[in-house]
């Protein structure tokens, strides 16, 4: 029986513990729009932002299945793909997120769609303001 | 299927056709026969150790080097040339800051990584040996998903094995800091990303053992009861049947991360170093200061240890056990309260050597299966595929070797050594001869089976 309790006891408290599996996200940010392995074309969103709602902290997509809103977290992750322009990609912000720019969203539950975890926005050289990696 | 095809046996239908000719056909038969997962096998071994992905030279295998069990340790980093792509931030004047620290790289066999991000070159890094690629078959999944590199989250994308070529090509093959892809590298295609996976799951054991062995060795033997005892050693629990999957009575739950104190470790060499080593916060960014578990079957032969080469010898790897550092972590910690007396790992000198001798005789056992292994592959290429059956009898050469050093250094089964030296100089003989290769490499065979002989009973 104290064995069983242990055993109980230490699975809790092993599970209380268990980490969650994870995508490395700092290389990620080099990856150009539509190139990450096992998310482009399969469980992210590709499309041009429709419009952005800083308040909310949303944003509206328009995707091959229509326009979809996407919120926004302290952990969602911006970056500026300019790969296009053959420079280097930056980390971004919610203030680089506008109208008409190409984005790809990755969402932190992929069946339920609805909080990104990253977003990659297509800029070019004058790019909005953005930090520096 | 592959066939063995031996000059002698080869013998024609009724006897219509001569013997080399049926030899021949049936050599270019095994030939076409090699399956669609044995040709990417070989495509992706060939991406793995040749392939530069147009960055600065470096290779998978400038890391995972085939002859150094796909790991780096000073002592083999110490034999490359200047110009060796490992070396690159000491040549290359776009990567000579921030890239690597080659103090640290020589002298401990580690490598930098930007897992927090690229915000703050010059302060934000970790330090971090290179893991083995031995049996990523049994250590990559979890529940929660794939689990890769030291803090289990080494890949981009959706985290699987197969995207982590894309996160190495960006980190270690890039020309600039500014990494641009198709300037500074090229990311590998689709084609080439299943090549590679393919090939690393190919890398060593595909299935774990099944624990207890019947060893012989009387010291190795009471390591396996130790390390079996979940009221001694404990080690089973997390490192099931010497695996990398943890298993706490409920059956195999995959491979799991945990805190076990590492980065508490005094006295670290990086740290003794005076270089600036950032601490390593493991899963996530911000991590959360826990590590992958890896698997303990290839640890002999793939020191230094832990995801900062923090201890050399795997006799020190398992005092770590038994050590103030892991004792008071989160993951000591829930061993003690699962301790009717509330302890952790205790364990005495005898019985730390002993655990180590277990782990040693396990590796070698690992080392003589593959050994062997190759040799048999190496007699299936028959005459006409000399070249290739020559490479397989050399990466056989280095599994014996293997075996040879982690016995000795631990002063394990002379017997069993002295086999496997008989083995290797029939192993030598088989590389050089064109004509006895199959007879020497079948007594090289017989040699290895001999050893094994001496580490386990036969069933």
């Amino acid at each position: 029986m104290h064995k069983l309790l242990a055993g109980v006891a230490v699975m809790g408290l092993w599970l209380g513990c268990l980490a969650q599996a994870h995508g490395q996200q700092m290389t990620e940010m080099y990856i150009p729009i539509g190139q990450s392995p096992g998310v482009s074309g399969k469980s992210s969103l590709a499309g041009a932002i429709e419009w952005v709602n800083p308040q909310k902290h949303t944003l509206a997509v328009s995707g091959p299945s229509g326009i979809q809103e996407i919120l926004l977290t302290d952990r969602t992750r911006i970056w500026l793909d300019r790969t296009q322009a053959r420079l280097p990609n930056l980390i971004g912000t919610q203030a680089n997120l506008h109208k008409g720019l190409k984005v790809e969203v990755k969402f932190r539950d992929a069946d339920k769609k609805r909080v990104a975890e990253w977003i990659k926005v297509q800029v070019t050289e004058s790019g909005a303001p953005a930090r520096k990696p | 299927m592959e066939r063995r095809v031996r000059g002698r046996l080869a013998v024609g239908p009724a006897g219509v056709l001569p013997t080399p000719v049926v030899a021949a056909c049936l050599v270019i038969l095994t030939a076409c026969n090699a399956s669609p997962s044995q040709d990417l096998v070989a495509k992706g071994r060939q991406i793995f150790f040749n392939e530069t992905f147009q960055g600065n030279g470096r290779t998978c295998g400038t890391c995972h080097p085939a002859e150094n069990n796909l790991t780096l340790d000073p002592a083999f980093i110490a034999t490359l040339p200047p110009n060796d792509p490992l070396f690159v931030a000491e040549f290359n004047p776009d990567l000579r800051k921030n890239f690597e620290n080659p103090r640290l790289m020589r002298q401990f066999g580690l490598i930098l990584e930007n897992l927090d991000g690229f915000a703050d070159l010059d302060k934000k890094f970790v330090m971090r040996g290179v893991p083995h690629m031995l049996g990523l078959r049994t250590s990559v999944d979890s529940p929660q998903g794939p689990r890769t590199g030291w803090s289990g989250d080494g890949a981009p994308g959706d985290g699987s094995l197969r995207s982590f070529a894309i996160g190495a090509v960006i980190q270690h093959f890039t020309k600039t800091l500014n990494r641009i892809p198709g300037q500074d590298f090229r990311l590998p295609t689709e084609e080439e990303l299943d090549a590679i996976e393919a090939f690393s799951l190919s890398l060593g054991r595909q299935q774990d053992l099944t624990l207890p062995l019947p060893l012989t060795g009387i010291v190795p033997k009471r390591g396996q009861e130790i390390f079996l005892d979940n009221s001694l050693g404990k080690c089973n629990r997390c490192h099931a049947n010497a695996g990398a999957n943890a298993n706490f009575g409920g059956g195999n739950i995959g491979n799991a991360n945990f805190n076990t104190g590492v980065e508490n470790l005094p006295d670290q060499p990086a740290d003794l170093s005076g270089e600036l080593n950032p601490p390593d916060d493991g899963f996530r960014a911000t991590g959360d200061g826990t590590f992958n578990t890896p698997p303990l079957v290839e640890a002999a032969e793939t020191g230094p240890f832990f995801h900062n080469n923090a201890i050399e010898t795997i006799e020190g790897a398992v005092a770590f056990y038994d050590g103030e550092a892991f004792n008071s972590s989160p993951a000591g910690k829930l061993l003690a309260a699962a301790d009717p007396n509330g302890v952790g790992i205790e364990l005495d000198g005898t019985q730390i050597v002993a655990i180590a001798a277990f782990l040693r005789v396990i590796n070698a056992l690992e080392n003589i299966r593959q050994s062997v292994e190759l040799l048999e592959s190496s007699r299936s290429k028959g005459i006409v595929r000399r070249t290739e059956a020559k490479e397989l009898i050399t990466r056989s050469l280095n599994e014996t070797q293997d075996s040879i050093r982690v016995l000795e250094g631990g002063g394990l089964h002379p017997e069993a050594v002295a086999h496997l030296r008989e083995a290797q100089t029939f192993a030598k003989k088989a590389a050089r001869s064109l004509f006895f290769r199959d007879r020497l490499t079948k007594q090289a065979i017989e040699e290895h089976n001999k050893a094994r002989a001496q580490l386990v009973e036969s069933s």
